[in-house]
């Protein structure tokens, strides 16, 4: 495999097993690339070990073994510093429960990691607003998340996986804890921002959340069973 | 991270929990206040006594006694300075006045139909009363039947005794002197500085003709009178040469040397010398309270801790969100330090004027001047910021080290 300009995500041979009172394999040499500019869905059930495949992606962990490269950086490799500098600018997370800070406002949240980033305190809310807008939250900025929606909660979470301009976004369940329709709007939206050239990863264990990518990756016991590919698919 | 952040982020933490932050403040106010109190009132009653000592006895020399067993007051005051001591002490360069002391016993005084018994008087030489401290009349002549009397003195009959008026003195022989008093004094030269603040009732008397403790002089042969204490006025300008030419003959071949028992000292102690041996003491004695006050400052430290951890454990998810969103673990620490230092620093910016003021009442109350002790208050503040930083230390590594996989599945 050669590592083109074009991949975003390169993982190699990668394995993760936890100590839990004996050994859990939760990831076993799994290799996977993402390439600059796509969609994938990761689908598998519970304990498939999809989760910590995207943990390792978002460097939020560190493998047993194998490489992860993020954007020509070895996650893998890098110091718990590195790692943090990594999550912040080459990854926007997107959760299931939203994660946002509840005593900062919608503003403020979205500046969050342009905070880690180093940038100045007027670039960073002028950054987080123009973002806000852009999910269509323009008039909810200084709102704080609880007075906001589960669906605006998501948007605000969204618009900050974006803020530092990340190579890739990570989104956990996004839908998991919304309504239908409301999960079909943050969809819209990844769609949106799939068009205008973002990266995406999603898990999820849901068949129709995942067809809205362009391929399915399937996990099951620590292995990737399956590619599927479900490009044009879309509606 | 920026400070500005991390300190907008505290602000709402501290607000979102009011109650506990304010009592955790409280601890350190106590702390910080105690500290401020003591410190400032020991500074007040310090400064009080300094000052009045180094106006009025800068250039004085007290000459005595202090024997190897300090409890032993009455060999202090034994008359071991002979007028030969006397005479020899004069001529040393510097020495502007000798003026002895010496103790005569009366059974009482009398004034009109009033006795006081048992007053102690002093015998001393005209030149103890300075147009200074005479409130009215004049000094007593060298072998004049006259007396001074102090202030407190005058106040001790019905009628305050005036210049003028007569006094009779009941020797302990029982024989009787009548005497005038020709002046009124508030304080004589050469007096020791501490009796200034427990001023007694006192009758001064001309040496001749009323003290008459003699003994042989060794070096002069013959017998003459002698005094427990003596106090030199100096050049002001040369006080170290002169006490050092004092201290030289006291040590050396005075009568008073050869009449002291072996084990006693002779000492020439200058006016700053008092001074400083009297802040020595007040300086250890607030040293020791505002040591005790400081345990006050460690519990309010602990409160510190105590609140951070809980903060940390139910900030836990925040602290995984952070990390998602690109914190370093020194960001982590940051915040938590900074909320830390904030409730110490809150803690001592209130603690400071309340130490103030509870010291400005207590020195009120003691009646001594207030007066400031800035070294104190630039402490206070800064140990409140540190006990802040100090405490929130653990925590705020605790919080760093969590593992932020963990800390957003947190409930």
């Amino acid at each position: 495999m050669s590592e083109s300009a074009n991949t975003t995500v390169r993982v190699d041979g990668v394995s993760k097993q936890y100590d839990l009172g004996g050994t859990v394999m939760a990831l076993d040499d799994v290799s996977l690339d993402l390439s600059a500019g796509s969609y994938t869905a990761v689908m598998g059930p519970s304990g498939s070990g999809k989760s910590t495949l995207l943990n390792l992606i978002g460097g939020l962990d560190t493998p047993s073994s194998g490489r992860v490269v993020v954007n020509g950086q070895d996650v893998s490799a890098a110091s718990e510093a590195e790692r943090a500098d990594i999550r912040g600018t080459e990854v926007g997370f997107v959760f299931q429960t939203f994660n946002l800070m509840p005593r900062l406002s919608a503003v403020e949240n979205v500046a969050l990691p342009l905070v880690f980033d180093g940038w100045d305190r007027d670039r960073r809310r002028e950054r987080a607003a123009s973002l806000l807008s852009e999910v269509g939250l323009a008039d909810r900025t200084d709102h704080v998340p609880s007075e906001l929606s589960g669906g605006q909660r998501q948007r605000v979470a969204i618009a900050r996986a974006l803020s530092t301009d990340p190579a890739l976004i990570l989104a956990d369940e996004p839908t998991g804890n919304v309504d239908t329709d409301t999960g079909a709007q943050i969809l819209d939206l990844f769609d949106d921002l799939h068009a205008a050239g973002n990266t995406f990863l999603l898990v999820t264990h849901e068949r129709h959340v995942a067809e809205r990518a362009e391929r399915i990756v399937h996990v099951e016991d620590g292995h990737i069973q399956s590619i599927e590919d479900v490009s044009g698919g879309q509606h | 991270m920026d400070t500005g952040e991390s300190v907008r982020i505290t602000l709402r933490s501290i607000r979102a929990h009011k109650l506990r932050s304010a009592l955790t403040v409280i601890g350190v106010v106590i702390g910080i206040a105690s500290v401020i109190t003591f410190a400032t009132f020991g500074a007040s009653v310090e400064a009080e006594i300094v000052g009045d000592i180094e106006t009025s006895n800068a250039g004085n020399i007290y000459v005595f006694g202090t024997p190897a067993d300090d409890d032993d007051f009455d060999r202090t005051l034994q008359p071991v300075f002979t007028e030969y001591d006397i005479q020899q002490l004069e001529r040393i360069a510097g020495v502007e006045a000798v003026l002895p002391r010496g103790i005569v016993q009366t059974q009482s005084i009398q004034h009109g139909d009033q006795t006081l018994a048992r007053q102690q008087v002093t015998a001393t030489r005209p030149a103890s009363f300075t147009q200074n401290v005479l409130v009215e009349g004049r000094s007593f002549e060298a072998d004049e039947e006259a007396v001074v009397v102090n202030e407190r003195m005058a106040g001790s009959f019905s009628e305050n005794l005036t210049a003028g008026e007569r006094l009779t003195m009941t020797m302990p022989d029982g024989s009787e002197r009548n005497v005038t008093v020709v002046g009124v004094v508030n304080g004589t030269r050469g007096e020791v500085p501490v009796s200034e603040f427990a001023r007694q009732p006192r009758v001064y008397v001309p040496i001749d003709p009323f003290y008459d403790s003699v003994v042989e002089s060794p070096s002069a042969g013959v017998r003459q009178r002698a005094y427990p204490q003596v106090t030199l006025v100096v050049d002001p300008r040369a006080i170290p040469e002169t006490q050092s030419a004092i201290q030289t003959y006291l040590s050396g071949e005075s009568d008073a040397r050869s009449l002291s028992a072996d084990d006693t000292e002779l000492v020439a102690r200058s006016g700053n010398d008092f001074v400083e041996e009297i802040s020595d003491v007040i300086e250890r004695i607030t040293r020791f309270v505002t040591g005790i006050a400081v345990i006050a400052l460690v519990v309010g430290a602990i409160g510190i801790a105590n609140v951070m951890l809980v903060s940390v454990t139910e900030r836990t998810r925040e602290i995984g969100i952070m990390k998602a969103v690109g914190a370093r673990n020194r960001d982590v620490m940051q915040v938590f330090l900074v909320e830390a230092a904030l409730l110490g620093t809150l803690g001592s910016l209130l603690g400071v004027p309340l130490g103030l003021l509870v010291g400005y009442g207590a020195t009120r109350y003691a009646e001594v001047t207030f007066s400031l002790a800035p070294l104190w208050m630039a402490l206070a503040v800064g140990v409140g910021v540190l006990v802040g930083v100090v405490a929130g230390l653990y925590p705020a590594w605790r919080a760093a080290r969590v593992d932020p996989i963990d800390a957003l599945r947190y409930e």
